[in-house]
């Protein structure tokens, strides 16, 4: 029970942290507050900066304006970004969806073609095909992701020119949409796949020495069994904790991926606000973002509650 | 960023295992048993192909080092000077030459420096203070390892790279900005390994008669526990450098750069969003890209060689 308690405790603590410093950044950064708040390359009058200045509170004691702050946040208000002339909540609401989609679609997949090789490499270290898979995965992993997507895009676009080289669809289609995400779902899929195999191939290495695989093979079970029937179980657990710790990561990874393929998700969204320095989006888009990677972590945490019985039992 | 990060979670995990079922793994370490297949050939065959992998990451490591530390002997012009813009590679310019001008090839060299500082910088501030957190933590246990422990774990959840993008757009791009917040933002890892290994080694033998001397915990901390981490450390260090460089070379592809330090990241980036990739100039990105992942790939190497060795280390002693 106390787990829990302790468990429920640092999501807290994060979840009031990550507002903190979205509450923080731009009243402590230099540089005018007004001007961090409706971002630098909009051309504002002093009169319309007073105003602003009012509008938003900024004159007032700081608690109020964390009061406001909390309040707003609670309506979903996340600002107004002047480069754009919408509210942030709904650009990031209409590009989200595009993103977690494609993020989501390439987890899944670099799960599967990371752990497998992963447990392979695991269980059997000292082979020759084992060995070149690692040395791939390692060089793989030592890539920059956008370094990777170029790559993928020269060849296969330009080169070859098997698939389009930018957007999400031609016509919303659903074998248009599939056409367009084929190359960067699998560059996704191979960068995440790298990281799933390294875990997994220590993971098996660790769990092959414990008893029970021992017990099987004592028991007369062969190879391929103790491995797919007995190992795997138990070394992917390692695997679900990664996905959620690495779901930031991740996010970040497609962020880049999405910049090289011009999709238009959160990616080319922030990279836009980079350059016009719409900060109101900036703030927006990584309080979506970390707020979506506490969820993964919350969701692992469970899924490894209903998996594996070991945390379910009170110690 | 991966191979740290791949590590990290991986010795995480066996972490809470440990802290979740202590008995239970301290019994299976008993009967720690092999498998009789992998025979000693090809445990010898094994090591050779690791030693070769290691042996490979030094010797590229030393080349990427004299690179960033004579960049004036290896590079053909200064990397300021103009010549005419976007040529092809030629005898004059072997990898030809930039939108601006400027000879790709001594700018790939000066580069090294830029990519390379900011890594080991990063680095170096994330190894230091996730010692000393882990270190407290461990030694004095109790309330403080609990707080400590706590908010590493809030640390971990926060995303790094978006975290990174806000304050880099608001700061004035420069590596002096840069080095602090990559440093303060990757030390969880390095902290939450520290505190294991402080837990195991503060019930040492010496470290208890150090204490019953009445040494003061920080001369024991010093001189004590952390000359017996120092091979944890290593590769660990080794490893978040190798996710500096890569989280570098990705900020500067956003232009979250310094211009005037033009880092293999930063020149990536305008080969890519001035036009070196729509005309197809491949000696314009693809130095760049291959020298980041050549010199990452040679320091995660050299910290997995550093890494094995440490197993093996953990093992003798154990044995």
């Amino acid at each position: 029970m106390s787990g829990i308690a302790r468990k429920v405790i640092r999501y807290l603590a994060s979840l009031v942290l990550i507002i903190i410093l979205n509450f923080t950044i731009p009243r402590l950064m230099p540089g005018d507050p007004v001007k961090n708040l409706i971002g630098e390359d909009v051309y504002v009058s002093e009169n319309v900066m007073e105003e602003l200045r009012t509008e938003l509170g900024l004159d007032r004691p700081l608690y109020e304006q964390l009061e406001s702050f909390l309040s707003d946040l609670l309506h979903l208000d996340l600002g107004y970004s002047y480069h754009l002339h919408a509210p942030v909540a709904e650009i990031l609401l209409d590009r989200m969806g595009w993103t977690l989609l494609f993020v989501g679609v390439s987890v899944v997949f670099g799960a599967l073609l990371g752990s497998l090789p992963g447990a392979l490499a695991g269980w059997r270290p000292e082979k020759r095909t084992c060995r070149i898979t690692g040395l791939a995965f390692i060089t793989l992993s030592c890539t920059p992701p956008y370094f990777l997507a170029l790559l993928f895009l020269y060849f296969f676009s330009f080169r070859l020119g098997l698939f389009p080289s930018k957007g999400f669809y031609d016509s919303p289609e659903i074998w248009s949409i599939l056409h367009h995400l084929f190359l960067p779902i699998c560059v996704m899929s191979v960068f995440s796949a790298s990281r799933n195999f390294l875990i997994m191939r220590g993971s098996v290495i660790q769990e092959k020495k414990q008893l029970y695989a021992l017990y099987a093979r004592a028991k007369g079970l062969n190879d391929t069994g103790i491995l797919f029937r007995h190992v795997i179980k138990n070394a992917s657990l390692p695997i679900i904790t990664l996905l959620a710790l690495d779901f930031g990561f991740l996010f970040s990874g497609a962020l880049f991926i999405e910049i090289i393929f011009s999709l238009n998700g959160i990616g080319t969204l922030i990279y836009g606000a980079i350059m016009g320095k719409d900060y109101p989006l900036l703030q927006g888009a990584f309080l979506v973002i970390a707020l979506t990677a506490l969820l993964a972590n919350m969701l692992a945490d469970l899924l490894y509650a209903l998996i594996d019985p070991r945390v379910r039992r009170p110690v | 960023m991966s191979p740290e990060a791949a590590h990290n979670e991986g010795s995480c995990i066996t972490e809470s295992c440990t802290g979740s079922c202590p008995e239970g793994q301290q019994k299976d370490s008993v009967f720690r048993f092999k498998f009789p297949e992998a025979s000693l050939k090809k445990s010898r065959k094994r090591d050779d192909f690791l030693g070769q992998l290691n042996c490979g990451g030094i010797f590229l490591f030393a080349f990427f080092f004299f690179m960033a530390l004579f960049p004036s002997l290896l590079a053909p012009c200064n990397p300021e000077e103009r010549f005419l813009p976007y040529e092809a590679p030629s005898r004059d310019h072997l990898l030809g030459t930039n939108d601006i001008g400027n000879d790709i090839l001594s700018e790939l060299v000066y580069g090294a420096r830029i990519s390379m500082t900011v890594g080991f910088a990063a680095s170096l501030v994330s190894t230091l203070i996730g010692t000393i957190i882990g270190l407290c933590s461990g030694y004095f246990r109790g309330t403080l390892d609990e707080l400590l422990m706590g908010f590493t774990d809030v640390v971990l959840i926060i995303p790094k790279i978006p975290l990174i993008i806000v304050l880099g757009a608001y700061l004035r791009p420069s590596i002096w900005i840069l080095v602090p917040v990559l440093g303060l933002l990757s030390w969880e890892s390095t902290a939450r390994v520290t505190r294991s290994k402080t837990l195991q080694l503060r019930e040492a033998g010496y470290v208890k008669s150090a204490r019953c001397m009445g040494f003061s915990s920080r001369h024991i901390m010093g001189s004590d526990i952390l000359p017996n981490i120092y091979h944890v450390l290593l590769p660990k260090f080794m490893l978040a450098t190798a996710s500096a460089m890569i989280s570098e070379a990705s900020l500067s592809f956003l232009g979250l750069s310094d211009i005037s330090m033009k880092s293999w990241g930063s020149m990536l980036s305008f080969a890519f969003f001035r036009g070196g990739f729509i005309q197809d100039m491949w000696w314009w990105y693809m130095p760049p890209g291959i020298c980041i992942t050549l010199c990452v790939i040679s320091i995660a190497l050299i910290g997995f060689g550093f890494e094995t060795k440490q197993e093996e280390y953990a093992v003798d002693g154990e044995l």
